[in-house]
């Protein structure tokens, strides 16, 4: 475990444990506790990798691998956009407000020891909790649908973790340890990879399943669709991506996938990264209801990451880090841009809304920041990740790959145009009389992360060269 | 060996009481004890990784998946009448076991007994948790801790109506 960072995973924990007790009587000390909590880790994050002596020195003073560091970033902002989004998103007579926001920051601090972790049952463990906390978010406001969908994300990822644990277990057996450092010097090694790899699969299925790539994509949906709305946006924004992606790439680094020694799992993965996209995308085209596009929006660019973390070569190691960092940024602003919505026009139904730009300009707004992003127009931060992930794949030779991956770029471009249109644009329909544009609370959160989008993409040198390092640091 | 076979006995009266409790609660609850007494039977028999492996997944996990599922249920679902009926022959299947156990058990303890002098101080139970799992153990009670907020959060919604 990464000590350094440790405090990041002990200090939501123990806000999360105060929190019932010191909201009792009065419940808005619940909003201000979370929101203190990760507001200070994350400054306090911010004081460690953004110092301008350390961006002068390339980052090399970065403790650890970097790589949890920018997750542990990631974490700490999608968490405090949630949280300070759900303040004032919140009925204030709600009973289990003081819980929400402890179930919030044990996610966190979940989420926290996922990435911290160098350890396989440990990051079980984490991603077990992580299951846990999410199940019981995803039923916050107990409408039929958030129980259905945390039903089918039980069913479904149940599955995965038992798989993950058959695959741990085979590893103990063949490697006799369970830490990354010895997996990756074994795949380094000459010896033959045998029943490791099989572990590997196994270990990786199970995470490919809690990422809801195509075909194990059932429950994703309707677990975004059904949940609470700001649950959904710290859903899909971050935990299935820490719960499943994070540890896809970081499982294809240990595997050493660009050395050829696991070369049918690489191919395998790229293919399903693929297929996601493809997809995802395709079926974005056809929903009725902006919360469920999103989701499939959602499957279509884990797709993308999956696919480099099959590649696994440096430059797509870091497209998918860079790609994964974008994700949590769009797609946070887009299904808080959803709740919005929800809140102000009752609906999320996209035959219903129309010509909401004129009552709500800023979420309008955002949200084309958002898809752009999102279908990698540039000079928004999407793009450059996609760019990187082409790239890769065209330096592998890997021409077809990269070609399909850029047509269904488009295809992204073309469902949230659709989406834009019909929902923001256009004539104006009897719900977007009635619905005046959220308070400026609901929107700071969106603006800001709509910022660090442009910021994101207009300062790419600065993130190229931490990415860099970052890939140096675990791949070599 | 009277610490070992007391270890058994306990796992008997917790797997006993687990599947006889009225309230399902209850019996998630001596499910767990089920788990931590065969994880200290682990570790008595010198699998220290098996031990802490099944006290982290039994005891800690799979019990805040039960409590959580149970305090999903309704409360009115929990008044049907069971059929107790069959638990009445429970004494007669007690006797049978505990003759089957006079003829069987002894060897098989013996057998066990001779595990546990072997591997006896190869891996204390505080050296494996502490030392080899460490990191587990936030992992163990932030699990614990969602637990508990996962009731807080669904119990007042369900009181409410």
């Amino acid at each position: 475990m990464d000590k350094g960072l440790l405090a990041y995973l002990l200090i939501p924990l123990l806000s999360a444990v105060i929190i019932p007790f010191a909201a009792r009587s009065r419940a808005r000390l619940a909003d201000i506790l979370a929101n203190v909590t990760l507001l200070a880790g994350l400054l306090n994050l911010a004081w460690l990798a953004l110092r301008p002596s350390v961006i002068a020195g390339g980052f090399a003073d970065i403790p650890g691998d970097g790589f949890s560091l920018l997750l542990v970033g990631a974490v700490y902002l999608v968490g405090l956009c949630v949280t300070f989004f759900s303040a004032w998103f919140m009925e204030d007579g709600q009973a289990n407000r003081p819980a929400y926001y402890s179930l919030i920051l044990a996610s966190v601090s979940a989420m926290t020891g996922v990435v911290t972790t160098t350890d396989f049952f440990t990051l079980y463990v984490f991603i077990e909790v992580l299951a846990v906390t999410s199940f019981a978010l995803i039923t916050t406001d107990e409408s039929t649908k958030g129980i259905e969908g945390a039903l089918k994300y039980f069913f479904l990822t149940f599955p995965a973790s038992a798989l993950i644990i058959v695959g741990i277990s085979i590893l103990m057996l063949s490697l006799g340890s369970l830490s990354f450092e010895t997996l990756r010097i074994f795949m380094a090694s000459d010896v033959p990879p045998g029943p490791v790899t099989f572990a590997a699969a196994l270990i990786m299925l199970g995470f490919l399943i809690k990422s809801g790539v195509v075909p194990f994509h059932a429950w994703t949906p309707d677990a975004y669709q059904g949940a609470y709305a700001p649950v959904s946006a710290h859903l899909a924004g971050i935990v299935t991506k820490i719960s499943g992606v994070y540890a896809v790439v970081k499982l294809a680094t240990l595997l050493r996938f660009f050395d050829g020694r696991a070369a049918a799992l690489s191919e395998m993965l790229m293919f399903l990264g693929l297929l996601s996209i493809a997809v995802g995308a395709l079926a974005a085209l056809r929903q009725k209801d902006f919360k469920r596009m999103l989701a499939f929006s959602s499957i279509s660019q884990v797709g993308y990451i999956v696919l480099a973390a099959g590649l696994g070569t440096p430059l797509a190691i870091m497209g998918a880090i860079f790609h994964l960092v974008n994700h949590a940024t769009f797609k946070t602003v887009l299904f808080l841009n959803s709740a919005s919505l929800e809140k102000s026009a009752g609906t999320t139904d996209m035959e219903k809304l129309g010509g909401m730009e004129h009552s709500m300009p800023w979420t309008s707004w955002t949200s084309v920041i958002a898809l752009l992003s999102t279908a990698g127009v540039p000079p928004l931060s999407g793009f450059w990740s996609k760019l990187l992930i082409i790239l890769a794949l065209w330096e592998a030779g890997l021409r077809g790959y990269a070609a399909l991956a850029l047509l269904f770029s488009l295809v992204t471009l073309a469902y949230f145009m659709v989406m834009q249109r019909k929902v923001f644009f256009g004539k104006k329909t009897q719900a977007a009389e009635s619905a005046p544009e959220v308070g400026a609370p609901l929107l700071a959160p969106v603006v800001l992360m709509s910022a660090l989008i442009v910021a994101l993409g207009l300062l790419f040198p600065y993130f190229y060269a931490y990415a860099k390092m970052v890939a140096e640091r675990i791949l070599l | 060996m009277t610490y070992h076979n007391l270890l058994f006995v306990l796992a008997v009266f917790f797997a006993l009481w687990a599947v006889t409790a009225k309230k399902l609660l209850t019996s998630a609850i001596m499910l767990a004890l089920l788990s931590v007494t065969v994880s200290l039977i682990f570790f008595d028999l010198g699998a220290p990784w098996a031990g802490v492996f099944e006290l982290s997944v039994c005891a800690g996990l799979i019990t805040v998946l039960f409590i959580g599922a149970v305090s999903l249920i309704r409360s009115d679902e929990e008044k049907h009448p069971e059929g107790r009926a069959r638990f009445y022959a429970l004494p007669l299947a007690l006797a049978a076991f505990g003759i089957a156990a006079w003829f069987y058990l002894p060897p098989f303890l013996e057998e066990l007994a001779s595990w546990r002098r072997m591997a006896a101080g190869t891996t204390t139970l505080g050296l494996a948790i502490w030392d080899l799992r460490r990191p587990d153990l936030l992992g163990q009670i932030l699990m614990l801790a969602s637990g508990v907020f996962v009731i807080k959060s669904v119990f007042p919604r369900r009181t409410e109506k």
